[in-house]
């Protein structure tokens, strides 16, 4: 989507049905340099990640069409090496402790702190397991 | 009685004398006397006609059965007392038995004829001996009473005698008449005062032809008139509150028009600042040829009950606010996520640009939008914040639109949206396109429509996530009225009566306080619809609202 020179495994892939929260982090995360590519669709992602390599994906918890966790369920399937980051608009223990358990790297609750969500986002990245 | 001495005394000679008396004594009924002094002077009057003549009036009583004391000026006071409060009868003396058979009884001699056979020994000691007495008849042919001729030697009357009976009863039954006619008029307003000042009522007459008007004293009270100010329907209008005057001057211009009735609910401003409520009925009175000759009614006060209804209003308005900050309270999850996705976005954005800036390589066109995007959602979290204002202010304008309910229930899904999803719930709408429009105020539906869903929340809580279902619908009856039902998966009403939870502080839950259904429902009758419970036959609790479609265009665009 956006750069055609960086390879998928340095791609962050981003999914909220939030059209404007969407665009934000977007742009947050490039303007720290890293390379994005945003779904305002869950259905979208998933066809997205069964022909491409996601290294970390950043899923809203609350959408319409499909929620976060269960994204983050099918998605352990699909791609189970894909680091997960959480992020809700909603102060929800629950829905924290359920992703946490189910292995998500990271949860935040909008609005956060720009500089730990970044620091998360590119641990994520380094975690992953280069092809 | 100086008076009645002045015809009385010795004044047989000529006819002239007598003819002044008659007029004298008919002047008298005409002044309205008192009734005992024109029978007195009556009497005098015919005993001053012949020597040695006594003569009595006897009333008979409203209950057509005993005799009341009429006069009796030259008779014992022991034969007044003895005949005063006696019975009529067949045999009951002259003038018993004259009332009684309707017709002159003459007794020749009192010492041998039965019908005296009581009052002998009476008439004894008085000394009468013949008494001839004859009803005395309204004009409708009612007794009214009796006039007796005594002589103290026995015989019959002569032929003078005989007419100046007839002149006698034709007086004294004019002068009991009137004074009964006026009695009855005096007990009627008696009572119809009665019953106006324990009703607060004022009377009232406008003559429109004179300008001019008549009011009850309670009436002149009401209006703050002074009681000998001339009235007319000018100076009664100006008392109307300046808002309600136009209003009360075409129902009235339209009652006189259509010589119909006059009805209006208004305010008065009385001198000095005082207002009143009032009630204020009227008709038309035209004579024979049907023209308008006055405006009568009535004015009630109503100020107390006005009071008292604005004061129950005003609890309603507070019970519902109170019920809007309830919800709320409610849809906490539902307000912050609301707010937290714009808010997130302009931090988001405010970061980025920071780091672009930072790093000195932004594109001013990325930086515009950013910016603009910053603008846009500050906008949105204002209107979410407008919209919670809306919902938790105090209700200052309570203006009717015409609303398509399908959008309300969508618009307060939306708003509760969170909530919805926080409590792992689900709420499927079944929308019918062909809704009618409905005149309603937004807030007040939007309150009851959160208050049936919040409830619906509830009543699924205890059910595993997968069954937390909550169906809304919608349905035109006949495009008469718009019908909206809320549909649970829960427990259910009441069995015996599932309408009780529209009852105040009825309440089956931890939290609440058992207000939110009440006020749903004085929502809804308010805007002339119906709302009812039932338990759905396959489980859980229906709630279903119908309001009246508005008049005019009908259908909706489709929702």
């Amino acid at each position: 989507m956006t750069s055609g020179e960086k390879s998928d495994a340095e791609i962050v892939c981003l999914v909220d049905d939030d059209l404007s929260v969407l665009k934000s982090i977007e742009r947050l995360l490039k303007s720290d340099g890293l390379s994005v590519r945003a779904f305002n669709k869950p259905k979208e992602f998933l066809s997205h990640v069964q022909t491409h390599t996601v290294p970390v994906v950043i899923l809203d918890i609350w959408m319409e069409e499909m929620s976060g966790l269960e994204l983050q369920a099918r998605l352990s399937g699909l791609s189970p090496d894909t680091r997960v980051i959480i992020i809700t608009g909603r102060d929800d223990p629950g829905a924290k402790l359920t992703a946490l358990q189910k292995g998500v790297t990271a949860f935040f609750t909008k609005p956060f702190d720009d500089d730990q969500f970044l620091k998360a986002v590119r641990s994520a990245l380094a975690m992953h397991p280069t092809e | 009685m100086s008076q009645a001495n002045k015809v009385a005394k010795g004044q047989r000679e000529t006819e002239e004398p007598f003819y002044a008396g008659q007029t004298w004594i008919l002047e008298m009924v005409a002044a309205n006397a008192p009734l005992p002094e024109i029978l007195t002077n009556l009497v005098l009057l015919m005993e001053a006609q012949e020597e040695g003549m006594l003569c009595s009036i006897l009333v008979l009583g409203s209950d057509g059965m005993r005799v009341r004391h009429g006069a009796a000026p030259s008779l014992p006071e022991a034969y007044v007392k003895a005949v005063n409060g006696a019975s009529i009868g067949p045999r009951n003396g002259s003038c018993g038995t004259a009332m009684f058979l309707k017709r002159p009884v003459v007794v020749t001699d009192v010492l041998t004829d039965p019908l005296w056979a009581d009052y002998r020994h009476l008439a004894e000691i008085c000394g009468l001996r013949a008494c001839w007495s004859t009803p005395i008849f309204s004009a409708q042919g009612d007794v009214l009473g009796s006039f007796a001729m005594y002589r103290q030697e026995p015989r019959g009357p002569n032929a003078e005698e005989t007419h100046l009976t007839q002149v006698a009863t034709h007086i004294a039954g004019i002068a009991i008449e009137r004074q009964r006619v006026q009695e009855t008029l005096r007990e009627r307003d008696a009572r119809i005062n009665l019953a106006a000042e324990s009703a607060d009522l004022a009377f009232w007459v406008i003559y429109p032809e004179q300008n001019t008007a008549w009011m009850s004293d309670k009436g002149r009270v009401m209006y703050g008139f002074d009681s000998n100010l001339p009235l007319n329907r000018d100076r009664i209008c100006a008392r109307v509150h300046p808002d309600e005057r136009a209003a009360v001057h075409a129902a009235f211009d339209r009652a006189c028009a259509s010589h119909g009735l006059f009805e209006s609910e208004h305010r008065l401003v009385l001198p000095y600042g005082k207002t009143r409520w009032v009630i204020v009925r009227g008709r038309c009175l035209v004579d024979e040829h049907g023209h308008l000759l006055e405006l009568i009614g009535v004015t009630i006060d109503v100020s107390a009950q006005k009071q008292a209804e604005l004061q129950l209003q005003i609890q309603r308005e507070e019970m519902s606010h109170l019920n809007r900050v309830a919800l709320m309270g409610e849809m906490t999850a539902s307000v912050a996520h609301e707010l937290n996705q714009p808010l997130t976005a302009i931090a988001n954005n405010a970061s980025a640009a920071r780091r672009f800036l930072e790093r000195g390589n932004i594109d001013p066109k990325l930086l515009q939008q950013l910016l603009q995007d910053m603008v846009a959602d500050s906008q949105r979290a204002g209107e979410v914040i407008r919209g919670i204002r809306a919902l938790v202010q105090k209700d200052k304008t309570v203006v009717r639109t015409v609303l398509n309910l399908n959008s309300v229930i969508a618009d307060t899904l939306r708003l509760v949206s969170s909530d919805i999803a926080l409590r792992e719930s689900v709420v499927v709408t079944e929308m019918d396109h062909s809704l009618p429009q409905v005149e309603a105020v937004p807030v007040q539906i939007q309150q009851v429509l959160l208050n049936l869903i919040m409830n619906a929340l509830d009543a699924v809580e205890a059910r595993p996530p997968a069954e937390r279902r909550i169906i809304i619908s919608t349905r035109s009856l006949n495009g008469e009225s718009a019908e909206v039902s809320v549909r649970d998966f829960g427990i259910g009403l009441p069995k015996d009566r599932p309408d009780k939870v529209f009852d105040h502080f009825f309440s089956t839950k931890q939290t609440g306080m058992g207000m939110g259904l009440t006020i749903v429902r004085s929502i809804i009758e308010t805007h002339g619809g119906k709302i009812s419970a039932e338990n759905a036959p396959d489980g859980g609790a229906r709630f279903f609202f119908h309001l009246p479609a508005t008049r005019g265009d009908s259908k909706s665009q489709a929702a």
